[in-house]
C-alpha cells in the first residue's frame, strides 16, 4: 500500500534512534573496561589519587611484570589446551546429543532431558569431593586431560540444549533428501546438520571456550601441579589481600582479557560469513 | 554398512579426544627417579606471590641444600586450603599439609587425615624447644600431637603519631579512656578506626574477639571455652554492646556501610594519611605499614602502637596462630616430613623467616639469632607478647581457639547485632548452642590450662 | 504350493529385516549419537551427586567417616532461619535476572538488529565485558563503585544527590547492586544469543509487515518474539536454574553480607561446608535447591504442555 521508495527512506531514518541508545549501552559495557587498561599503564601512587581518569604517566612496566610474575608463558598454554580439547569434546558430543534430540525423536528424550537439567542445577561444591575421589583412583588427578573429561561433562547439558534450540529450527527438507538418497544418519548430521547450525555451533564453542578459560574452583582443586597451572590461577595469585598492587593487577587482567577479544574478533568475521554461508539469510 | 561408517566416525572422534592423554599422564610424579625422595607441600597465598617466593628462598631451597637426600617440592596454590581439604578428603594431598589454624588441623586430626608427630617431637626434642605449653594446641583430643603452630600473632592498637602528636593525644590504657578518645578523635573531624571488612569477611571477628578478651578479661574467656562460664555472662554481653555502639555509632571508617566496603587499601590509606587516627589490627599490620606511611605512600607520617586497652588497664596480648603444619597421614615418608619440620622450625629458619619475609615466627625463643633487620616495633610486640604469655595474662584469639562452627557463627550474626536485627542477648545464647554443639563434637580445640 | 509357500517367506523376511532396520534406525541410533555425553556426565555429575544424596544423610564433616544421621539434616533445615532467608535471596535475585538483562537484552538486540554498517561494533562491544573472569569484573566494580573513590564520589563531586553512599554496604541495596554488577557482565551475551537468533527469521516477514503498516512493537511482538521463541524460552528456563546457583559475585564481593543481606543458597553450601565444617548439612541444603530447581523445570513443563507460549 505505502510506495517502496517511501518505506525505504521511513526505515533509513528509523534508525537514528537505534544508533543514540546503542551508543549509550556501548559506552556503559565498554567505559568500565577503558578505565581497567588505564589503570594497568598507571604507576602505584597514581591509582591512589587517580583512579578513574586517564594516566598521567604511562608505564608499560606492569605488564612485563606482570607476565613473569604470573607465569603467563606455562598457563596460557595450558588454559589453552583445556579449552581447545573441552570445546572440540563439547561440540562433538554435544553437538551429536543435540541432533538426536532434535531431528532424531529420541526415545525417552524427556526423562533424559530432565535428568541434564538437574544435573546443572547442582552447585559443584557438593559432588566435588566424591568426584576428587574417583579422579584420582583413575590418574586423572593432575591432568589436563582429566579436567578436560569434567569440562566437557559440565559443560555439555547447556551446549546441547542451546544446538537443539538452533537445530528446531532448521527446515528438514535438506535432511529429508539426503535421507532418500541414502544417507545415514552420521552423514546428514555431519554433512548437512552440522553446516546449516554452524552459528549455533560457534556461539556455543565461545560460551564453552570462557567458562574454561575463566574457571577456578575446579581448576585449583584438580591441578596443583605448578606447571599446570591456568591463567586465572595464577591471576589469582595477583589478587591477594594485603599488599595487593593494583596497577599489576589490571595489567594482569588486561593480558587476560586481550586474547580472548582478539580470538572472538577474528571469530566474528567467521560468524558472519557462516551465517551467509548457510544460506539462511532470508 | 551405515552402522559402520558412523562407528568408524566416532572412534576417530574419540582417538582425537583421547590423544592429548598420553603425554599429558606420562607427567605424572611415578616417572621420577628415586634417588631423592620428594616431598610435596602447597603454600597459601595470602601473604602474596612474593611472600611464597620468600619463604622458598629462605626455608625451602635451604633444606634441599643440606644434601640429606630429601627434596621438598613447595607449590603456591590460589585457593590452597580448599584444595587441600578436597585432596586430603578424597584421598590425596600434600606430603606437609598447611592449615589456616589449629581448630581447622583439629577438623583434619578428627577425621584421621594427620599423622601422629608425638614421637617425633620427643625424638626431636621439639617439646624443649617451642615455648612450655604452646604444643599443647596442636594436640588433639586423643592427647596426641598433630600440627606445629607456625605464625603466632596478636593484636594490638596502632596509632598514627603525627595525628596524634598534633591533637595532643595520649594512646589509651583503657577501654574507658579509649572511648574518651573515641569521641574525641570523632570531634575533631577524623576517623577513630581505620576497620573495614570489604576484602576479608572474618575482620569482625579481630573486634569481637578483642572485646571479649579485654572487657570481660582472658580469665573468664578461658572458663568460658572450658566450660566453666557461659557466652551469655553479663561481661561478655557489656563488651559486645561496647563494641556494637562503636559500629554504630560510625567509628569505623565513618558508618557501617563503608566499614563493608572499604578495602584494605582505602582503610590503610586513610590511615597513613592521616584522615583516621587508630587501628586495630594483628601483628601482620607491621609488614604492610610501610606501603601506607612514609614516602613511598607521599605522607611524611608514622605509626605507633600500644597493647589494646584493656579494662583494668593491664597490658593483655591475645594469642593466635596464624597457621599450622603437618604431616599427612597418608605421606610414604613421614620420616622425610618430620625432618622439614625440624629445619623449618629451628630457631635460625624462623629468625630468617621473620627477618627477611616479616613472618611472624612460631612460639619458640629466638635468643642468639640475628634480627639486626626486624622492625623494632614488630621485636617489641613479640616481645609483649611473649611476657604476657609467660606471666599468663594472654587472651584467645577467636580462630585459634574457638571451633570453625562457632566461629562461623561469630563472624555471620555480629553483622546482625550491629545492624540493630539481633540483640546481643540473642547474639551470645545463639553462640553458647553452637559451642556446646561443637563441644559434644570433640571439636573445640585444647586450651592450654592458665 | 512349495513354490508359492517361499516366496512369501522371503518376502518376511525381507520385510522382518527391513522393520528391524527401521526400528534399529528409529529407536537405537538416536541413543548411540547420546551415550557418548551421557556416559560422561554420569560419571563427573550423577555418581559423585548420589554420594552427595547419602552424605546429606550423615553428620560428614567434609574430611573423615561419616555417622548416619538420618533426616535430621533436613529437619534442621526446615526450621533454619538463614535458609529460608537466602531462598527468599534467591526469589528476589530470580525475579531481577528475568526482567531486567531479559528486557535489556532484547530491546538492544532488535535495534541491533537492522543495522547493518557498524553493527559488529556495537555487538562486540556489548559482548565484551562477557569474556571477563568474575574475579577481574566484581574487584573492578568494587573500585568503581567506592564512595570514596569510584563514580559515586565522582557523581557526589558533580552534585548529584543520593549518590554520597556506599552502595555494597548496606542492607536494601547491597543485592540490587550485586545483581547490578553481575548484569553488567551477563546481559551483553544474552543479547549476541538473541541476535543469531534474530538473524534466522527471514527477512521477508519484515517486509510484508511494514507493507501492512505495522508498528516497530507489532513487529517486535508478532514476528520477532515468535521467530526466536525457542531460544528466548530455552535461556528463561536456564537464567531461573543459574539464579539459584549464583555464588561468584555475591562471594566475591560481599560473601552474603552485610548482616546476611546477600545471603543466598549457594554461599549458604559453602559456608557450611568449607567454613563450619559440616558438609552433611551442607549437602543437605544443596540437594533441597536441586528439588526447587527441579519443580521449576517441572512447572515449566506443564506450563508447556498446556499451550501457553511460552
Amino acid at each position: 500500500m505505502r510506495p517502496a521508495a517511501g518505506g525505504r527512506r521511513r526505515r533509513e531514518i528509523s534508525l537514528l534512534p537505534n544508533h543514540v541508545i546503542l551508543i549509550l549501552l556501548w559506552i556503559f559495557a565498554v567505559g568500565p573496561l577503558v578505565v581497567l587498561a588505564f589503570n594497568s599503564v598507571k604507576k602505584t601512587a597514581e591509582l591512589g589519587r587517580n583512579p578513574l581518569g586517564f594516566p598521567r604517566d604511562i608505564v608499560l612496566g606492569n605488564f612485563a611484570k606482570a607476565w613473569e610474575v604470573g607465569n603467563f608463558s606455562t598457563t596460557t598454554r595450558n588454559s589453552g589446551i583445556l579449552v581447545a580439547g573441552t570445546v572440540a569434546g563439547v561440540l562433538i558430543l554435544g553437538g551429536m546429543a543435540a541432533y538426536s534430540l532434535s531431528k532424531l525423536n529420541l526415545p525417552g528424550s524427556g526423562p533424559l532431558t530432565l535428568y541434564l537439567l538437574v544435573g546443572t542445577s547442582l552447585p559443584i561444591q557438593l559432588f566435588l569431593v566424591p568426584l576428587f575421589f574417583t579422579w584420582k583412583r583413575l590418574g586423572l588427578v593432575n591432568s589436563l586431560f582429566g579436567l578436560i573429561l569434567i569440562y566437557i561433562a559440565i559443560n555439555s547439558p547447556f551446549a546441547i540444549f542451546l544446538l537443539r534450540s538452533y537445530m528446531i529450527q532448521l527446515p528438514s527438507d535438506f535432511e529429508d533428501a539426503a535421507r532418500v538418497d541414502g544417507a545415514s544418519e552420521w552423514q546428514v548430521f555431519s554433512r548437512i546438520v552440522v553446516p546449516l547450525s554452524w552459528p549455533g555451533f560457534l556461539t556455543v564453542g565461545l560460551v564453552v571456550a570462557l567458562s574454561v578459560w575463566n574457571e577456578f574452583l575446579l581448576a585449583t582443586v584438580f591441578l596443583t601441579d605448578q606447571n599446570l597451572f591456568t591463567v586465572v590461577t595464577s591471576y589469582a595469585n595477583f589478587a591477594t589481600r594485603f599488599g595487593r598492587d593494583w596497577t599489576l593487577t589490571s595489567a594482569a587482567a588486561v593480558m587476560m582479557v586481550v586474547p580472548v577479544i582478539v580470538i572472538f574478533l577474528s571469530l566474528q568475521r567467521r560468524f558472519v560469513e557462516g551465517l551467509t554461508q548457510g544460506g539462511l539469510k532470508g | 554398512m551405515r552402522m559402520r561408517s558412523f562407528l568408524k566416525v566416532a572412534a576417530v572422534a574419540a582417538v582425537a579426544l583421547l590423544a592429548p592423554a598420553a603425554p599429558l599422564l606420562g607427567g605424572a610424579p611415578a616417572a621420577r627417579a628415586q634417588d631423592t625422595t620428594k616431598l610435596t607441600m602447597w603454600l597459601d597465598t595470602t601473604g602474596g606471590a612474593e611472600t611464597a617466593d620468600c619463604i622458598r628462598a629462605n626455608a625451602i631451597d635451604p633444606f634441599n641444600a643440606l644434601g640429606k637426600g630429601i627434596s621438598v617440592e613447595a607449590t603456591m596454590l590460589a585457593n590452597n586450603w580448599d584444595a587441600t581439604r578436597t585432596a586430603l578428603a578424597g584421598g590425596g594431598g600434600p606430603d606437609i599439609v598447611g592449615t589456616p589454624g589449629p581448630s581447622f588441623a583439629m577438623q583434619l586430626a578428627l577425621a584421621g587425615q594427620l599423622a601422629d608427630l608425638t614421637g617425633y617431637a620427643d625424638k626431636l626434642g621439639w617439646n624443649e624447644r617451642f615455648s612450655k605449653g604452646s604444643l599443647n594446641i596442636g594436640m588433639g583430643a586423643d592427647g596426641k600431637l598433630y600440627s606445629l603452630p607456625t605464625e603466632v600473632e596478636t593484636l594490638v592498637l596502632y596509632y598514627n603519631t603525627n595525628v596524634f602528636k598534633e591533637h595532643g593525644w595520649e594512646p589509651p590504657k583503657t577501654l574507658d579512656e579509649f572511648m574518651a578518645l573515641v569521641k574525641q578523635v570523632k570531634e575533631a573531624g577524623l576517623i577513630p578506626l581505620a576497620g573495614g571488612n570489604a576484602e576479608w569477611r572474618p575482620t569482625n571477628e579481630w573486634f569481637v574477639g578483642e572485646f571479649l578478651n579485654h572487657y570481660a578479661g582472658p580469665q573468664k574467656v578461658y572458663d568460658a571455652l572450658t566450660g566453666k562460664a557461659q557466652w551469655t555472662d553479663p561481661e561478655f554481653a557489656a563488651a559486645m554492646e561496647m563494641l556494637a555502639q562503636l559500629q554504630k555509632d560510625g567509628d569505623f571508617m565513618g558508618g557501617l556501610d563503608r566499614y563493608y566496603t572499604a578495602t584494605d587499601a582505602e582503610r590503610l590509606s586513610a590511615f597513613g594519611d592521616g584522615k583516621a587516627a587508630m587501628n586495630i589490627e594483628g601483628s601482620w599490620f607491621v609488614s604492610n605499614a610501610p606501603l601506607y606511611f612514609g614516602e613511598a605512600a607521599g605522607n611524611d607520617d608514622d605509626w605507633g602502637w600500644v597493647p589494646m586497652p584493656s579494662k583494668d588497664g593491664s597490658a593483655i596480648y591475645d594469642l593466635g596462630v596464624g597457621q599450622t603444619y603437618s604431616v599427612n597421614a597418608k605421606s610414604a615418608n613421614p620420616d622425610a616430613a618430620a625432618a622439614f619440620l625440624d629445619f623449618y622450625y629451628s630457631p635460625a629458619t624462623m629468625a630468617r623467616l621473620l627477618s627477611e619475609c616479616g613472618l611472624m615466627p612460631a612460639p619458640m625463643s629466638l635468643e642468639g639469632q640475628d634480627l639486626s633487620k626486624v622492625d623494632p616495633r614488630l621485636s617489641e610486640i613479640i616481645a609483649g607478647l611473649d611476657k604476657a604469655y609467660a606471666e599468663n595474662n594472654y587472651g584467645y584469639t577467636t580462630w585459634t581457639f574457638w571451633p570453625p562452627a562457632t566461629e562461623t557463627y561469630l563472624i555471620e550474626n555480629v553483622e546482625k547485632v550491629w545492624s540493630g536485627d539481633m540483640s546481643v542477648a540473642d547474639y551470645l545464647a545463639g553462640m553458647q548452642k553452637q559451642f556446646d554443639t561443637d563441644k559434644a563434637a570433640g571439636a573445640v580445640p585444647p586450651i592450654p590450662a592458665r | 504350493m512349495s513354490a508359492s509357500i517361499d516366496l512369501p517367506r522371503v518376502s518376511a523376511a525381507e520385510a522382518a529385516s527391513a522393520r528391524r532396520r527401521a526400528l534399529f534406525r528409529r529407536k537405537v541410533v538416536p541413543w548411540l549419537f547420546v551415550v557418548p555425553v551421557l556416559l560422561l556426565n554420569v560419571m563427573v555429575v550423577a555418581g559423585p551427586a548420589i554420594a552427595a544424596v547419602y552424605y546429606s544423610m550423615t553428620d560428614w564433616n567434609g574430611v573423615g567417616p561419616a555417622k548416619w544421621v538420618g533426616l535430621a539434616n533436613f529437619q534442621e533445615l526446615a526450621a533454619d532461619p538463614s535458609f529460608r532467608h537466602a531462598f527468599r535471596n534467591n526469589v528476589a535475585w530470580l525475579l531481577m535476572f528475568l526482567t531486567v538483562p531479559i528486557a535489556l537484552s532484547l530491546g538492544a538486540a532488535s535495534l541491533l538488529a537492522p543495522i547493518r554498517r557498524g553493527g559488529m561494533v556495537y555487538r562486540m562491544g556489548i559482548f565484551i565485558p562477557y569474556v571477563l573472569p568474575s574475579v577481574i569484573t566484581a574487584n573492578l566494580w568494587r573500585a568503581l563503585l567506592s564512595p570514596d573513590r569510584g563514580i559515586p564520589a565522582a557523581l557526589t563531586s558533580l552534585g548529584v544527590p543520593g549518590f554520597d553512599r556506599a552502595f555494597l554496604g548496606a542492607p536494601n541495596t547491597v543485592l540490587p547492586t550485586i545483581a547490578f554488577v553481575d548484569n553488567w557482565h551477563w546481559w551483553g551475551f544474552l543479547m549476541v544469543l538473541f541476535l543469531a537468533a534474530m538473524q534466522n527469521i527471514p527477512a521477508d516477514l519484515y517486509e510484508s509487515a511494514r507493507l501492512d503498516g505495522a508498528s516497530r512493537w507489532q513487529e517486535f511482538r508478532d514476528i520477532t518474539i515468535p521467530g526466536i521463541r525457542p531460544t528466548l524460552v530455552f535461556m528463561i528456563l536456564m537464567t531461573a536454574i543459574w539464579s539459584f546457583l549464583t555464588f561468584d559475585y555475591i562471594w566475591i564481593l560481599t560473601q552474603g553480607g552485610p548482616a546476611g543481606a546477600s545471603e543466598v543458597l549457594s554461599v549458604l553450601v559453602f559456608k557450611q561446608a568449607f567454613q563450619a565444617f559440616r558438609a552433611g548439612y551442607a549437602s543437605a541444603i544443596g540437594l533441597t535447591m536441586s528439588i526447587l530447581v527441579g519443580i521449576i523445570i517441572g512447572l515449566f513443563g506443564i506450563l508447556r504442555r498446556r499451550g501457553w507460549e511460552i
